[in-house]
Protein backbone atom coordinates (compact mmCIF):
# COMPACT_ATOMS: atom_id res chain seq x y z
CA UNK A 1 0.00 0.00 0.00
CA UNK A 2 1.47 3.41 -0.86
CA UNK A 3 0.80 6.81 0.90
CA UNK A 4 0.95 10.04 -1.30
CA UNK A 5 0.33 13.22 0.18
CA UNK A 6 -0.45 16.10 -1.67
CA UNK A 7 -0.82 19.58 -0.63
CA UNK A 8 -1.90 18.44 2.59
CA UNK A 9 -3.00 21.43 5.33
CA UNK A 10 -4.06 21.07 8.85
CA UNK A 11 -4.49 24.17 11.21
CA UNK A 12 -4.54 24.45 15.02
CA UNK A 13 -4.89 28.01 16.47
CA UNK A 14 -1.39 28.44 16.98
CA UNK A 15 0.14 25.78 14.54
CA UNK A 16 -0.14 24.86 10.94
CA UNK A 17 1.14 21.85 9.37
CA UNK A 18 1.49 22.14 5.19
CA UNK A 19 2.85 19.42 3.38
CA UNK A 20 3.20 19.70 -0.20
CA UNK A 21 4.40 16.22 -1.83
CA UNK A 22 5.36 13.51 -0.05
CA UNK A 23 4.95 9.70 -0.63
CA UNK A 24 5.35 6.83 1.42
CA UNK A 25 6.35 3.45 0.08
CA UNK A 26 4.90 0.01 0.70
CA UNK A 27 6.80 -2.49 2.58
CA UNK A 28 9.24 0.49 4.11
CA UNK A 29 9.52 1.73 7.99
CA UNK A 30 9.40 5.63 7.42
CA UNK A 31 9.99 7.90 10.72
CA UNK A 32 9.18 10.67 11.11
CA UNK A 33 11.59 12.73 13.75
CA UNK A 34 11.78 16.27 14.96
CA UNK A 35 11.76 17.93 17.93
CA UNK A 36 8.68 19.00 20.45
CA UNK A 37 6.04 20.32 18.62
CA UNK A 38 7.33 20.39 14.99
CA UNK A 39 3.52 18.38 14.28
CA UNK A 40 4.75 14.49 13.85
CA UNK A 41 1.75 13.60 16.32
CA UNK A 42 -0.65 16.18 13.93
CA UNK A 43 0.79 14.42 10.94
CA UNK A 44 -0.16 10.53 12.04
CA UNK A 45 -3.17 11.49 13.01
CA UNK A 46 -4.19 13.35 9.62
CA UNK A 47 -3.03 10.32 7.77
CA UNK A 48 -5.16 7.79 9.78
CA UNK A 49 -7.68 9.93 9.53
CA UNK A 50 -8.03 11.15 13.39
CA UNK A 51 -8.27 14.49 12.10
CA UNK A 52 -9.95 16.23 9.64
CA UNK A 53 -8.17 16.69 6.27
CA UNK A 54 -9.17 18.52 3.09
CA UNK A 55 -10.24 16.15 0.10
CA UNK A 56 -7.90 15.18 -2.10
CA UNK A 57 -4.83 15.80 0.13
CA UNK A 58 -4.02 12.01 1.00
CA UNK A 59 -4.44 9.02 -1.30
CA UNK A 60 -4.08 5.56 -0.62
CA UNK A 61 -3.18 3.37 -2.93
CA UNK A 62 -4.74 6.16 -5.43
CA UNK A 63 -7.69 6.38 -3.35
CA UNK A 64 -8.53 9.76 -1.44
CA UNK A 65 -8.53 9.09 1.96
CA UNK A 66 -11.60 11.52 2.96
CA UNK A 67 -14.13 9.23 0.55
CA UNK A 68 -13.54 6.45 2.86
CA UNK A 69 -15.64 5.44 5.70
CA UNK A 70 -14.43 4.72 8.95
CA UNK A 71 -15.06 0.85 8.70
CA UNK A 72 -12.96 1.15 5.22
CA UNK A 73 -10.25 3.16 6.35
CA UNK A 74 -9.60 0.88 9.72
CA UNK A 75 -9.44 -2.18 7.58
CA UNK A 76 -6.43 -0.20 5.49
CA UNK A 77 -5.24 1.21 8.04
CA UNK A 78 -4.38 0.50 11.67
CA UNK A 79 -3.26 3.42 14.45
CA UNK A 80 -1.45 2.73 17.59
CA UNK A 81 -1.68 5.41 20.07
CA UNK A 82 1.33 6.47 22.17
CA UNK A 83 -0.83 5.11 25.40
CA UNK A 84 -3.30 2.34 26.06
CA UNK A 85 -6.10 4.50 28.00
CA UNK A 86 -8.84 2.40 29.39
CA UNK A 87 -10.92 3.29 32.43
CA UNK A 88 -11.85 -0.31 32.14
CA UNK A 89 -9.82 -3.10 33.21
CA UNK A 90 -10.27 -5.14 30.63
CA UNK A 91 -8.57 -8.69 29.62
CA UNK A 92 -5.69 -8.33 27.45
CA UNK A 93 -7.69 -11.05 24.59
CA UNK A 94 -10.86 -8.44 25.08
CA UNK A 95 -8.39 -5.73 24.49
CA UNK A 96 -7.41 -7.20 21.27
CA UNK A 97 -10.46 -8.43 19.98
CA UNK A 98 -11.45 -4.86 19.75
CA UNK A 99 -9.22 -4.68 16.50
CA UNK A 100 -12.18 -6.92 14.62
CA UNK A 101 -14.61 -3.91 15.44
CA UNK A 102 -14.01 -2.26 11.74
CA UNK A 103 -15.75 -5.87 9.91
CA UNK A 104 -18.13 -6.21 12.57
CA UNK A 105 -21.94 -4.83 11.73
CA UNK A 106 -23.21 -2.71 14.60
CA UNK A 107 -25.23 -5.26 16.33
CA UNK A 108 -22.55 -8.29 16.24
CA UNK A 109 -20.65 -9.55 18.56
CA UNK A 110 -16.93 -11.56 17.59
CA UNK A 111 -17.46 -14.57 16.79
CA UNK A 112 -14.97 -17.74 16.32
CA UNK A 113 -12.76 -16.12 13.44
CA UNK A 114 -12.47 -12.91 15.34
CA UNK A 115 -11.48 -14.66 18.64
CA UNK A 116 -9.08 -17.12 16.57
CA UNK A 117 -7.75 -13.93 14.77
CA UNK A 118 -6.89 -11.80 18.05
CA UNK A 119 -5.39 -15.41 19.50
CA UNK A 120 -3.21 -15.56 16.64
CA UNK A 121 -1.95 -11.70 16.63
CA UNK A 122 -0.87 -11.98 20.46
CA UNK A 123 0.84 -15.22 19.69
CA UNK A 124 3.02 -12.92 17.02
CA UNK A 125 4.09 -11.13 19.14
CA UNK A 126 4.71 -13.52 21.88
CA UNK A 127 2.52 -12.65 24.43
CA UNK A 128 0.04 -15.92 23.46
CA UNK A 129 0.05 -16.34 27.44
CA UNK A 130 -1.36 -13.29 28.60
CA UNK A 131 -4.78 -13.41 27.36
CA UNK A 132 -6.79 -13.94 30.34
CA UNK A 133 -4.72 -11.32 32.24
CA UNK A 134 -6.10 -7.86 32.88
CA UNK A 135 -4.79 -4.63 31.18
CA UNK A 136 -4.08 -2.84 34.44
CA UNK A 137 -1.51 -6.01 35.39
CA UNK A 138 0.73 -5.16 32.63
CA UNK A 139 3.79 -3.48 32.13
CA UNK A 140 4.47 0.23 29.38
CA UNK A 141 6.30 -2.46 27.56
CA UNK A 142 3.94 -5.16 27.99
CA UNK A 143 1.10 -2.47 27.16
CA UNK A 144 2.60 -1.37 23.89
CA UNK A 145 2.95 -5.08 22.71
CA UNK A 146 -1.01 -5.51 23.31
CA UNK A 147 -1.75 -2.36 21.40
CA UNK A 148 0.54 -3.75 18.21
CA UNK A 149 -0.96 -6.78 18.71
CA UNK A 150 -4.97 -5.10 18.49
CA UNK A 151 -3.53 -3.33 15.38
CA UNK A 152 -2.36 -6.86 14.04
CA UNK A 153 -6.17 -8.61 14.86
CA UNK A 154 -7.49 -5.07 12.81
CA UNK A 155 -5.51 -6.62 9.67
CA UNK A 156 -4.20 -3.74 8.02
CA UNK A 157 -1.62 -3.26 5.29
CA UNK A 158 -1.22 0.24 7.13
CA UNK A 159 0.25 0.88 10.21
CA UNK A 160 0.77 4.11 12.10
CA UNK A 161 2.29 4.27 15.48
CA UNK A 162 3.13 7.24 17.79
CA UNK A 163 5.80 7.17 19.73
CA UNK A 164 5.89 3.51 20.11
CA UNK A 165 8.98 3.65 22.44
CA UNK A 166 8.89 6.35 24.79
CA UNK A 167 9.51 5.42 28.23
CA UNK A 168 10.38 2.22 27.39
CA UNK A 169 13.72 0.91 28.67
CA UNK A 170 16.71 -0.50 26.17
CA UNK A 171 15.48 -3.92 25.97
CA UNK A 172 11.86 -3.42 25.43
CA UNK A 173 12.99 -0.40 22.93
CA UNK A 174 14.77 -2.60 20.81
CA UNK A 175 12.20 -5.51 21.12
CA UNK A 176 9.38 -3.31 20.08
CA UNK A 177 11.54 -1.85 17.45
CA UNK A 178 12.55 -5.09 16.26
CA UNK A 179 9.08 -6.28 15.89
CA UNK A 180 8.22 -3.07 13.59
CA UNK A 181 10.81 -4.84 11.77
CA UNK A 182 9.43 -8.19 11.22
CA UNK A 183 6.09 -6.61 10.53
CA UNK A 184 7.30 -4.54 7.64
CA UNK A 185 9.87 -7.70 6.21
CA UNK A 186 7.56 -10.79 7.00
CA UNK A 187 4.15 -9.02 6.24
CA UNK A 188 4.98 -6.38 3.83
CA UNK A 189 3.82 -3.60 5.92
CA UNK A 190 3.85 -0.11 5.31
CA UNK A 191 5.00 1.57 8.49
CA UNK A 192 5.82 5.29 9.65
CA UNK A 193 6.35 6.01 13.02
CA UNK A 194 7.48 8.54 15.43
CA UNK A 195 10.52 8.48 17.25
CA UNK A 196 12.40 11.16 19.40
CA UNK A 197 15.69 8.52 19.52
CA UNK A 198 17.51 9.53 16.61
CA UNK A 199 20.19 6.72 16.57
CA UNK A 200 17.66 3.84 16.56
CA UNK A 201 15.54 5.63 14.10
CA UNK A 202 18.42 5.78 12.03
CA UNK A 203 19.56 2.64 12.44
CA UNK A 204 15.53 0.46 12.07
CA UNK A 205 14.42 2.87 9.31
CA UNK A 206 14.54 2.71 5.67
CA UNK A 207 13.50 6.78 5.22
CA UNK A 208 13.59 9.53 7.55
CA UNK A 209 11.35 12.74 7.14
CA UNK A 210 12.59 15.69 9.44
CA UNK A 211 9.42 17.99 10.51
CA UNK A 212 9.72 21.28 11.97
CA UNK A 213 7.37 23.93 12.64
CA UNK A 214 4.39 21.13 10.90
CA UNK A 215 7.04 21.75 7.45
CA UNK A 216 9.33 18.67 6.05
CA UNK A 217 12.73 19.98 5.96
CA UNK A 218 14.00 16.75 4.81
CA UNK A 219 13.39 13.28 3.93
CA UNK A 220 15.25 10.38 2.29
CA UNK A 221 17.78 7.82 2.98
CA UNK A 222 18.95 7.97 6.94
CA UNK A 223 22.62 7.70 5.98
CA UNK A 224 22.37 9.73 3.23
CA UNK A 225 20.48 12.45 4.84
CA UNK A 226 21.63 12.46 8.30
CA UNK A 227 23.96 15.34 8.79
CA UNK A 228 25.21 17.67 11.57
CA UNK A 229 24.56 20.77 10.29
CA UNK A 230 21.06 18.97 9.31
CA UNK A 231 20.36 18.15 12.13
CA UNK A 232 21.59 21.47 13.85
CA UNK A 233 19.36 22.93 11.79
CA UNK A 234 16.40 20.74 12.79
CA UNK A 235 17.18 20.96 16.60
CA UNK A 236 18.74 24.11 17.02
CA UNK A 237 21.38 22.45 18.79
CA UNK A 238 25.03 21.71 17.71
CA UNK A 239 25.56 17.53 16.98
CA UNK A 240 28.45 15.52 16.37
CA UNK A 241 27.77 12.13 14.28
CA UNK A 242 30.29 9.38 14.92
CA UNK A 243 30.33 6.44 12.64
CA UNK A 244 31.21 3.79 13.94
CA UNK A 245 30.96 -0.05 11.78
CA UNK A 246 27.77 1.81 10.02
CA UNK A 247 26.16 2.78 12.97
CA UNK A 248 25.69 6.61 14.11
CA UNK A 249 26.30 7.83 17.30
CA UNK A 250 25.37 11.24 18.36
CA UNK A 251 26.88 13.85 20.60
CA UNK A 252 24.36 16.28 21.68
CA UNK A 253 25.30 20.16 22.64
CA UNK A 254 28.77 18.83 21.14
CA UNK A 255 31.10 21.94 21.94
CA UNK A 256 34.39 22.27 19.20
CA UNK B 1 -12.41 -10.42 42.44
CA UNK B 2 -12.69 -13.95 41.97
CA UNK B 3 -15.00 -15.85 44.70
CA UNK B 4 -13.80 -19.11 46.16
CA UNK B 5 -16.05 -21.02 46.62
CA UNK B 6 -18.42 -21.08 43.15
CA UNK B 7 -16.90 -21.15 39.54
CA UNK B 8 -17.58 -17.75 37.51
CA UNK B 9 -19.90 -19.41 34.90
CA UNK B 10 -21.98 -20.91 37.59
CA UNK B 11 -22.32 -17.60 38.60
CA UNK B 12 -23.00 -16.03 35.95
CA UNK B 13 -26.21 -18.49 35.03
CA UNK B 14 -27.31 -18.05 38.61
CA UNK B 15 -27.52 -14.10 38.42
CA UNK B 16 -29.17 -14.39 34.53
CA UNK B 17 -32.01 -16.48 36.53
CA UNK B 18 -32.17 -14.79 40.00
CA UNK B 19 -34.97 -12.25 38.98
CA UNK B 20 -37.41 -15.03 38.04
CA UNK B 21 -37.12 -16.98 40.81
CA UNK B 22 -37.46 -14.11 42.91
CA UNK B 23 -40.21 -12.96 41.10
CA UNK B 24 -42.06 -16.08 42.11
CA UNK B 25 -41.10 -15.74 45.32
CA UNK B 26 -42.20 -12.41 45.78
CA UNK B 27 -45.65 -12.88 44.25
CA UNK B 28 -46.05 -14.83 48.05
CA UNK B 29 -45.11 -11.94 50.02
CA UNK B 30 -47.51 -8.93 51.44
CA UNK B 31 -50.21 -8.53 53.72
CA UNK B 32 -51.60 -11.84 52.66
CA UNK B 33 -49.07 -14.23 52.22
CA UNK B 34 -49.78 -17.11 49.71
CA UNK B 35 -47.60 -20.17 49.56
CA UNK B 36 -45.31 -20.77 46.62
CA UNK B 37 -47.74 -23.88 45.44
CA UNK B 38 -50.64 -21.54 45.67
CA UNK B 39 -48.93 -18.99 43.37
CA UNK B 40 -48.42 -21.51 40.98
CA UNK B 41 -51.81 -23.08 41.10
CA UNK B 42 -52.59 -19.60 40.66
CA UNK B 43 -50.42 -18.90 37.32
CA UNK B 44 -51.37 -21.70 35.90
CA UNK B 45 -55.12 -21.75 36.57
CA UNK B 46 -55.90 -19.04 33.31
CA UNK B 47 -54.38 -21.74 31.29
CA UNK B 48 -55.45 -24.88 32.99
CA UNK B 49 -59.09 -25.45 33.83
CA UNK B 50 -58.47 -28.29 36.31
CA UNK B 51 -56.85 -25.85 38.40
CA UNK B 52 -59.42 -24.46 40.73
CA UNK B 53 -58.16 -21.21 43.27
CA UNK B 54 -60.52 -18.88 45.46
CA UNK B 55 -60.94 -15.49 43.55
CA UNK B 56 -59.25 -13.99 46.47
CA UNK B 57 -56.02 -15.32 45.30
CA UNK B 58 -56.48 -14.13 41.31
CA UNK B 59 -57.16 -10.78 42.22
CA UNK B 60 -54.29 -10.78 44.57
CA UNK B 61 -52.11 -12.27 42.28
CA UNK B 62 -53.06 -10.94 38.67
CA UNK B 63 -54.29 -7.54 39.29
CA UNK B 64 -51.99 -6.41 42.57
CA UNK B 65 -48.67 -8.38 42.29
CA UNK B 66 -47.86 -9.00 39.24
CA UNK B 67 -47.84 -6.44 37.69
CA UNK B 68 -45.83 -4.14 40.62
CA UNK B 69 -43.54 -6.84 40.52
CA UNK B 70 -43.39 -6.75 36.47
CA UNK B 71 -42.36 -3.77 36.92
CA UNK B 72 -40.17 -3.58 38.84
CA UNK B 73 -38.56 -6.00 36.94
CA UNK B 74 -38.63 -3.83 34.04
CA UNK B 75 -37.74 -0.62 35.52
CA UNK B 76 -34.48 -2.80 37.14
CA UNK B 77 -33.09 -4.00 33.79
CA UNK B 78 -34.13 -0.64 32.40
CA UNK B 79 -32.40 1.55 34.79
CA UNK B 80 -29.38 -1.03 35.12
CA UNK B 81 -28.68 -1.40 31.34
CA UNK B 82 -29.04 2.02 31.22
CA UNK B 83 -26.58 2.80 33.72
CA UNK B 84 -24.27 0.48 32.70
CA UNK B 85 -24.23 1.32 28.66
CA UNK B 86 -23.29 5.51 29.78
CA UNK B 87 -20.72 4.37 32.01
CA UNK B 88 -19.18 2.49 29.13
CA UNK B 89 -19.82 5.32 26.80
CA UNK B 90 -18.62 8.14 29.10
CA UNK B 91 -15.60 6.08 29.99
CA UNK B 92 -16.28 6.60 33.87
CA UNK B 93 -18.25 4.14 35.63
CA UNK B 94 -19.73 6.77 38.16
CA UNK B 95 -22.31 8.37 35.83
CA UNK B 96 -25.58 7.65 36.04
CA UNK B 97 -28.58 7.05 33.91
CA UNK B 98 -29.96 10.46 34.86
CA UNK B 99 -26.70 11.90 33.89
CA UNK B 100 -28.18 14.04 30.98
CA UNK B 101 -30.52 15.83 32.51
CA UNK B 102 -33.23 13.09 32.02
CA UNK B 103 -34.28 13.44 36.20
CA UNK B 104 -34.92 16.73 36.40
CA UNK B 105 -36.48 17.13 33.03
CA UNK B 106 -39.21 13.98 33.80
CA UNK B 107 -39.51 15.83 37.53
CA UNK B 108 -40.42 19.11 35.98
CA UNK B 109 -42.97 17.70 33.41
CA UNK B 110 -44.51 15.97 36.10
CA UNK B 111 -44.94 18.85 38.25
CA UNK B 112 -46.27 20.69 35.53
CA UNK B 113 -49.10 18.40 34.63
CA UNK B 114 -49.80 17.88 38.34
CA UNK B 115 -49.57 21.33 39.74
CA UNK B 116 -51.34 23.32 36.69
CA UNK B 117 -52.86 20.47 34.01
CA UNK B 118 -54.74 18.65 36.99
CA UNK B 119 -56.93 15.53 35.36
CA UNK B 120 -56.75 16.76 31.18
CA UNK B 121 -53.03 15.61 30.78
CA UNK B 122 -51.18 12.40 32.39
CA UNK B 123 -48.22 13.70 33.98
CA UNK B 124 -46.72 10.21 33.04
CA UNK B 125 -47.12 11.64 29.68
CA UNK B 126 -45.53 14.61 30.60
CA UNK B 127 -42.65 13.63 32.41
CA UNK B 128 -41.69 11.31 29.36
CA UNK B 129 -41.95 14.09 27.26
CA UNK B 130 -39.64 16.48 29.61
CA UNK B 131 -37.06 13.56 30.31
CA UNK B 132 -36.74 13.64 26.32
CA UNK B 133 -36.58 17.37 25.70
CA UNK B 134 -33.76 17.68 28.30
CA UNK B 135 -31.86 15.24 27.05
CA UNK B 136 -32.64 16.30 23.34
CA UNK B 137 -31.60 19.60 24.83
CA UNK B 138 -28.30 18.38 26.30
CA UNK B 139 -27.21 17.07 22.61
CA UNK B 140 -28.38 19.90 20.64
CA UNK B 141 -26.82 22.23 22.91
CA UNK B 142 -23.80 20.34 23.28
CA UNK B 143 -23.63 20.44 19.33
CA UNK B 144 -21.07 18.68 17.04
CA UNK B 145 -18.54 18.30 20.16
CA UNK B 146 -18.70 14.65 19.22
CA UNK B 147 -14.94 14.36 20.93
CA UNK B 148 -16.05 16.68 24.01
CA UNK B 149 -17.38 14.25 26.21
CA UNK B 150 -17.17 16.84 29.38
CA UNK B 151 -19.10 19.23 27.32
CA UNK B 152 -21.94 16.84 26.88
CA UNK B 153 -21.32 15.96 30.69
CA UNK B 154 -21.28 19.18 31.33
CA UNK B 155 -24.53 20.64 29.28
CA UNK B 156 -26.16 18.07 31.59
CA UNK B 157 -25.67 19.37 34.59
CA UNK B 158 -26.51 22.93 33.29
CA UNK B 159 -29.66 21.61 32.06
CA UNK B 160 -30.12 19.65 34.99
CA UNK B 161 -30.09 22.92 37.47
CA UNK B 162 -32.21 24.60 34.71
CA UNK B 163 -34.91 21.86 34.87
CA UNK B 164 -34.58 21.72 38.79
CA UNK B 165 -35.13 25.83 38.78
CA UNK B 166 -38.13 25.24 37.12
CA UNK B 167 -39.43 22.85 38.83
CA UNK B 168 -38.85 24.89 42.10
CA UNK B 169 -40.83 27.80 40.65
CA UNK B 170 -43.99 25.51 39.79
CA UNK B 171 -43.76 23.81 43.33
CA UNK B 172 -44.38 27.72 44.77
CA UNK B 173 -47.11 28.30 42.83
CA UNK B 174 -48.26 25.32 43.63
CA UNK B 175 -52.07 24.29 46.14
CA UNK B 176 -50.66 21.68 49.31
CA UNK B 177 -52.69 19.01 47.59
CA UNK B 178 -51.23 19.21 43.96
CA UNK B 179 -47.64 19.40 46.03
CA UNK B 180 -48.49 16.63 48.03
CA UNK B 181 -49.20 14.14 44.88
CA UNK B 182 -45.52 16.10 43.53
CA UNK B 183 -43.63 14.54 46.33
CA UNK B 184 -45.36 11.21 46.38
CA UNK B 185 -44.47 11.04 42.86
CA UNK B 186 -40.61 12.73 42.88
CA UNK B 187 -39.77 9.72 45.74
CA UNK B 188 -40.32 7.24 42.97
CA UNK B 189 -43.34 4.74 43.65
CA UNK B 190 -44.59 1.01 42.35
CA UNK B 191 -47.59 1.12 44.46
CA UNK B 192 -49.59 2.09 41.95
CA UNK B 193 -48.76 0.06 39.30
CA UNK B 194 -51.28 -1.14 36.83
CA UNK B 195 -51.15 -3.31 34.04
CA UNK B 196 -51.71 0.09 32.27
CA UNK B 197 -48.43 1.62 33.15
CA UNK B 198 -46.60 -1.84 31.77
CA UNK B 199 -48.68 -1.39 28.08
CA UNK B 200 -47.46 1.82 27.93
CA UNK B 201 -43.71 2.30 29.24
CA UNK B 202 -43.03 -1.13 29.19
CA UNK B 203 -42.56 -1.51 25.13
CA UNK B 204 -40.14 1.51 25.56
CA UNK B 205 -38.41 0.15 28.15
CA UNK B 206 -37.89 -3.20 26.56
CA UNK B 207 -37.13 -1.86 22.85
CA UNK B 208 -34.07 0.29 24.96
CA UNK B 209 -33.16 -2.80 26.83
CA UNK B 210 -33.07 -4.57 23.32
CA UNK B 211 -30.66 -2.35 21.66
CA UNK B 212 -28.12 -1.31 24.79
CA UNK B 213 -28.21 -5.59 24.82
CA UNK B 214 -27.35 -5.99 21.04
CA UNK B 215 -24.70 -3.29 21.40
CA UNK B 216 -23.24 -5.34 24.15
CA UNK B 217 -19.66 -5.90 22.91
CA UNK B 218 -20.07 -2.34 20.91
CA UNK B 219 -19.77 -0.73 24.21
CA UNK B 220 -16.23 -1.98 24.85
CA UNK B 221 -14.95 -0.40 21.64
CA UNK B 222 -17.00 2.78 22.91
CA UNK B 223 -15.09 2.38 25.85
CA UNK B 224 -12.08 3.28 24.88
CA UNK B 225 -10.33 6.78 24.21
CA UNK B 226 -12.06 8.57 21.06
CA UNK B 227 -9.37 8.32 19.25
CA UNK B 228 -8.84 4.86 19.49
CA UNK B 229 -12.85 4.38 18.78
CA UNK B 230 -12.58 6.09 15.34
CA UNK B 231 -9.03 4.78 14.96
CA UNK B 232 -10.97 1.55 14.95
CA UNK B 233 -13.52 2.10 12.26
CA UNK B 234 -16.58 3.08 14.41
CA UNK B 235 -18.50 5.91 13.32
CA UNK B 236 -18.66 7.71 16.75
CA UNK B 237 -21.24 10.10 16.54
CA UNK B 238 -23.75 7.89 15.39
CA UNK B 239 -22.88 4.84 17.51
CA UNK B 240 -23.09 7.99 20.22
CA UNK B 241 -26.42 9.35 19.88
CA UNK B 242 -27.59 5.29 19.28
CA UNK B 243 -26.70 4.57 22.51
CA UNK B 244 -27.80 7.81 24.16
CA UNK B 245 -30.98 7.49 22.44
CA UNK B 246 -31.85 3.76 24.06
CA UNK B 247 -30.77 4.76 27.35
CA UNK B 248 -32.98 7.17 27.12
CA UNK B 249 -35.96 5.68 25.91
CA UNK B 250 -35.74 3.13 28.65
CA UNK B 251 -35.27 5.52 31.72
CA UNK B 252 -37.73 8.36 30.04
CA UNK B 253 -40.03 5.30 30.01
CA UNK B 254 -39.18 4.29 33.54
CA UNK B 255 -39.00 7.42 35.41
CA UNK B 256 -42.43 8.16 33.74
CA UNK B 257 -43.97 5.48 35.39
CA UNK B 258 -42.31 4.71 38.84
CA UNK B 259 -40.62 8.43 39.52
CA UNK B 260 -37.52 9.31 40.13
CA UNK B 261 -35.84 5.92 41.68
CA UNK B 262 -32.01 6.71 42.16
CA UNK B 263 -28.57 4.74 42.39
CA UNK B 264 -29.93 1.43 40.92
CA UNK B 265 -27.81 2.27 37.21
CA UNK B 266 -24.72 3.31 39.50
CA UNK B 267 -25.19 0.29 42.12
CA UNK B 268 -26.03 -2.28 40.47
CA UNK B 269 -23.62 -2.51 36.97
CA UNK B 270 -20.41 -1.89 39.69
CA UNK B 271 -21.61 -5.29 41.61
CA UNK B 272 -21.77 -6.97 38.22
CA UNK B 273 -18.45 -5.71 37.18
CA UNK B 274 -17.11 -6.65 40.94
CA UNK B 275 -18.49 -10.05 39.86
CA UNK B 276 -17.44 -10.86 36.29
CA UNK B 277 -15.39 -8.09 35.33
CA UNK B 278 -15.68 -5.12 32.92
CA UNK B 279 -17.00 -7.30 29.57
CA UNK B 280 -20.06 -5.56 28.34
CA UNK B 281 -21.03 -8.74 26.44
CA UNK B 282 -21.57 -9.99 30.28
CA UNK B 283 -22.05 -6.36 32.32
CA UNK B 284 -25.21 -5.56 29.83
CA UNK B 285 -27.17 -8.88 30.19
CA UNK B 286 -26.22 -9.38 33.89
CA UNK B 287 -27.06 -5.39 34.53
CA UNK B 288 -30.47 -6.26 33.38
CA UNK B 289 -31.17 -9.22 35.36
CA UNK B 290 -29.21 -8.15 38.76
CA UNK B 291 -31.02 -4.82 38.37
CA UNK B 292 -34.33 -6.71 37.80
CA UNK B 293 -33.58 -8.94 41.00
CA UNK B 294 -32.19 -5.58 43.46
CA UNK B 295 -35.65 -3.27 42.23
CA UNK B 296 -38.10 -6.55 43.13
CA UNK B 297 -36.25 -7.33 46.56
CA UNK B 298 -36.30 -3.90 47.17
CA UNK B 299 -40.17 -3.82 46.40
CA UNK B 300 -40.27 -6.26 48.54
CA UNK B 301 -38.76 -4.80 51.74
CA UNK B 302 -41.10 -1.44 50.78
CA UNK B 303 -44.20 -4.10 50.89
CA UNK B 304 -42.97 -6.15 53.91
CA UNK B 305 -40.24 -4.03 56.32
CA UNK B 306 -43.13 -1.60 58.00
CA UNK B 307 -47.61 -1.80 58.48
CA UNK B 308 -47.00 1.57 55.99
CA UNK B 309 -45.21 1.57 52.43
CA UNK B 310 -41.75 3.10 52.34
CA UNK B 311 -41.69 5.20 48.76
CA UNK B 312 -39.30 2.97 46.83
CA UNK B 313 -36.80 5.73 45.74
CA UNK B 314 -36.15 6.47 49.49
CA UNK B 315 -35.21 2.79 50.28
CA UNK B 316 -33.22 2.58 47.08
CA UNK B 317 -30.75 5.17 48.17
CA UNK B 318 -30.93 4.23 51.09
CA UNK B 319 -29.93 0.92 50.62
CA UNK B 320 -27.83 1.80 47.54
CA UNK B 321 -25.33 4.50 49.05
CA UNK B 322 -23.95 2.12 52.01
CA UNK B 323 -23.87 -0.69 49.78
CA UNK B 324 -21.89 1.53 47.67
CA UNK B 325 -19.20 3.17 50.15
CA UNK B 326 -18.61 -1.01 51.14
CA UNK B 327 -18.02 -1.46 47.57
CA UNK B 328 -15.81 1.25 46.93
CA UNK B 329 -13.92 0.47 49.67
CA UNK B 330 -13.49 -3.13 49.59
CA UNK B 331 -12.61 -3.34 46.05
CA UNK B 332 -10.64 -0.29 45.37
CA UNK B 333 -11.11 -0.14 41.62
CA UNK B 334 -9.69 -3.25 40.30
CA UNK B 335 -12.87 -4.49 38.57
CA UNK B 336 -13.05 -1.49 37.08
Amino acid sequence: MNIKIKQLKFNYPNFSLEISDLSLTEGRVTTIVGPNGAGKTTLLKCLSGLLTIPPGSVFINGSDLTTLKGGQRAQLISYVPQEMTSIFNYKVLDFVLMGRAAYLPLFSPPGEKDQQLAREALTYIGLNNYAQRSLFELSSGERRLVLIARALAQQAQILFLDEPTTFLDPKNEIEILQLIKKLSLEMKKTIVLTLHNLEVAAAYSERLVFLKKGRVIAWGEPAEIMTESLLAKIYDVSFKIIDWQGHKFLLKGHQE
Amino acid sequence: MKSKFISSQRLTWIMLLLPFGLLLFSLGLGPYPLSPSDVIKTLLSPFISAINVPEAFSVIIFRIRLPRLCLAFLVGAALSVSGASLQALFKNPLINEYILGLSSGAAFGAALSLVFLGQNFPPQLAAFILAVVAVGGVLLIAGHSETHLITLILTGVIMTAFFSALLSLVEYFASPYALQSLFFWLMGNLSLATWKDIILAGPLMTFGIIVLLLLRWRLNVLSLSDDQVKALGINLRLEKILVILAATLATAAATSVVGIIGWVGLIVPHLVRMMVGPDNRLVIPLSATVGASFLILADDLTRNLASFEIPIGILTSLIGIPLFIVLLKKTQRVWL
